[in-house]
């Protein structure tokens, strides 16, 4: 399983701009099972590519392929499939539904297509410390407990990549730690790979590679 | 893999109020309107079916000149021209004459029936009878003349049979009445044996085989070449405008009693097929109040759906488990509907009927029919109203 990105540029970049970046207008290509580290500075497109490589925007020149297949060319069923079975993700904005308890939040996902034989929910809401929280409204939880919230979900499915939008933006040392501890023990049951995007560096996170956005 | 009840909580799900409950109603009451409208359509069918006078879809109805104090006493009869012209009309399948005795004809019962009396007799194409057995043919020189006799004759005759100490007669029973014709002629009175060998429901006449009228004709009453005064006409349709006015025109009569019957059954069934459109009508609006709110719920969930979409939820099987949730719905007001159309018949043809033999108690196949396909329509509709909605979020 691969990603190859193929000179992809947004559209409302400007490519003179660009000529020192090491993802835009360049060929690349992730394996799975090769962790790869993104710094991006604010404003240098970090989201937009996340959002490209999950296939929730097309505002951008070039492409995409998941093994051979452009992911443009996908229909919404085939897009499904995709993000049931190959590609997770944490969003910066996380996207959980805040009228639902955390609970439901994260089984509407598990039940979609569970990777685990039994529920891991207790067991992860309990090592990122929010387990007290599993019957409470998303929007009674602080920034950090939702960030959590949102990575168990990301955690709870198949995948070949998990991608991460800043997911520890709101998360003291310890639980970035923890946090970074189960992604990395999770995509290593599966053999993926982790693309995070960030700010900056993190240390604690174990890659092939990095690259400046 | 989830079900309904899992996402259930992400959608903005209303209890019914009552503006659903209406909708409910509606649909119920148009469904039971078609469904009911087409059952009596197929009651009149089979009701007012007249056997006799329509085979395979065409009418036959006689027709005579009018007799007017202008042409009196003249000769009203139809000429060959007449007849041409008359089966020269493009809504006239076909026309034949019906040849009358030009003799004196007595018939009686012998002792058995004692019951004479002169006797008018008349012969018709075989192609325009309803009831042709083969022993109804005569060659020259057979002592025995068939008769194809009308039906309401007979049914006259067993009414005023008692009253003259007549025997009635059965349909088994008529065949086997010797009648002796006496056919009068110059040269003396011919005697021939008859019985009659069917009855007519179309044909209000006494008919022999045309051999033996033409024969008769000729040899009694000297004549060979008879013009008709009544012509039968074989017609797709006796409520034709064209032909009405046609005969109109020519000062035709016909007997009445077959255009009438054909009005008042074309007028029932302008009735029910008026109803039924209605409840087709009142089916559509109750289809699109459940399009409204359907379109209401999703655009009051579409964050929530859009989210369940980005995080991997296939758009199709979302539309199928969001319009399942109305699968019960549809097929309990529907099944409600038959079920009431089914007592409703029940009813009329028990109650109002009284058990006739051609209405069975039971729906027809056809309103069974129908509303498999109404169900069927409106799980569709609405599975295709959903997806297009959803497809939109995506």
């Amino acid at each position: 399983m691969q990603i190859f990105v193929d000179n992809i540029l947004p559209v409302f970049f400007d490519r003179a701009n660009t000529a020192n970046s090491q993802v835009w207008n360049q060929s690349l290509s992730f394996t799975k099972g090769e962790n790869i580290h993104i710094i991006a500075p604010s404003g240098s497109g970090k989201t937009s590519l996340v959002h490209f490589l999950y296939g929730i925007r097309k505002d951008y020149q070039g492409s995409i392929r998941y093994d051979m297949n452009d992911i443009k060319n996908f229909d919404a069923e085939k897009f499904a499939v995709w993000r049931q079975r190959h590609i997770s993700i944490v969003f910066q904005d996380l996207r959980l539904f805040t009228d639902q308890t955390v609970l439901q939040n994260l089984e509407i996902k598990r039940l979609l297509s569970p990777f685990h034989a039994n529920s891991p929910v207790e067991a992860m809401a309990k090592k990122l410390g929010i387990e007290n929280k599993l019957d409470k409204p998303c929007s009674t939880c602080s920034y950090g407990e939702q960030q959590r919230i949102a990575i168990i979900r990301a955690l709870l499915q198949p995948f070949d990549f998990l991608l991460l939008d800043e997911p520890f933006s709101h998360l003291d040392d310890a639980n970035r730690k923890k946090a970074m501890a189960l992604m990395e023990e999770e995509s290593q049951s599966r053999k993926a790979t982790i693309v995070l995007a960030d700010l900056r560096e993190i240390e604690y996170f174990t890659s092939e590679r990095t690259l400046h956005l | 893999m989830p079900s309904y009840q899992h996402i259930e909580p992400f959608l903005s799900v209303k209890q019914p109020g009552l503006a659903r409950w209406l909708s409910y109603i509606g649909l119920g009451l148009g469904v039971l309107l078609l469904l009911s409208s087409i059952q009596l359509f197929i009651n009149i069918q089979l009701l007012l079916k007249d056997k006799a006078s329509t085979t395979n879809g065409a009418d036959f109805i006689s027709v005579t000149k009018t007799i007017t104090n202008a042409n009196m006493g003249k000769d009203n009869s139809f000429s060959d021209a007449d007849l041409a012209n008359i089966k020269a009309q493009p809504f006239i399948t076909d026309a034949a004459p019906l040849i009358s005795n030009q003799f004196r004809v007595k018939a009686s019962a012998g002792s058995i029936i004692p019951f004479s009396t002169d006797l008018f007799l008349e012969s018709l194409d075989d192609k325009f009878l309803d009831t042709l057995p083969p022993s109804f043919s005569w060659s020259e020189g057979e002592p025995e003349v068939p008769i194809v006799f009308s039906s309401d004759f007979m049914e006259m005759y067993n009414v005023f049979a008692p009253s003259q100490d007549l025997p009635q007669l059965s349909d088994k029973t008529m065949s086997s009445v010797g009648i002796i014709l006496e056919c009068y002629s110059p040269a003396g009175i011919q005697n021939y044996r008859a019985r009659i060998v069917a009855l007519s429901d179309r044909i209000n006449s006494v008919l022999v085989p045309a051999s033996f009228m033409y024969y008769a004709n000729k040899n009694f009453g000297g004549v060979t070449n008879v013009n008709a005064s009544r012509i039968y006409i074989k017609t797709t349709d006796a409520n034709n405008p064209q032909l009405l006015r046609f005969l109109s025109e020519k000062e035709y009569r016909v007997n009445k009693d077959r255009t009438k019957f054909g009005r008042v059954k074309q007028l029932l069934q302008a009735v029910v097929s008026g109803l039924a459109g209605f409840g087709v009508l009142v089916i559509l609006l109750a289809m699109l109040l459940f399009s409204f709110y359907l379109q209401l719920m999703i655009a009051k969930s579409q964050h929530n759906l859009r989210l369940m979409l980005t995080l991997g939820y296939s758009p199709g099987w979302l539309s199928k488990t969001v319009a399942k949730k109305w699968v019960p719905v549809y097929t309990t007001i529907i099944t409600i509907a038959l079920v009431l159309t089914a007592l409703l018949q029940w009813g009329f043809q028990h109650q109002v009927m009284y058990e006739r033999d051609e209405l069975s108690p039971l729906i027809h196949w056809m309103v069974l029919l129908t509303a498999l396909v109404l169900l069927m329509l409106s799980i569709l509709t609405n599975y295709r109203l959903v997806k297009k909605l959803l497809s939109r979020l995506g």
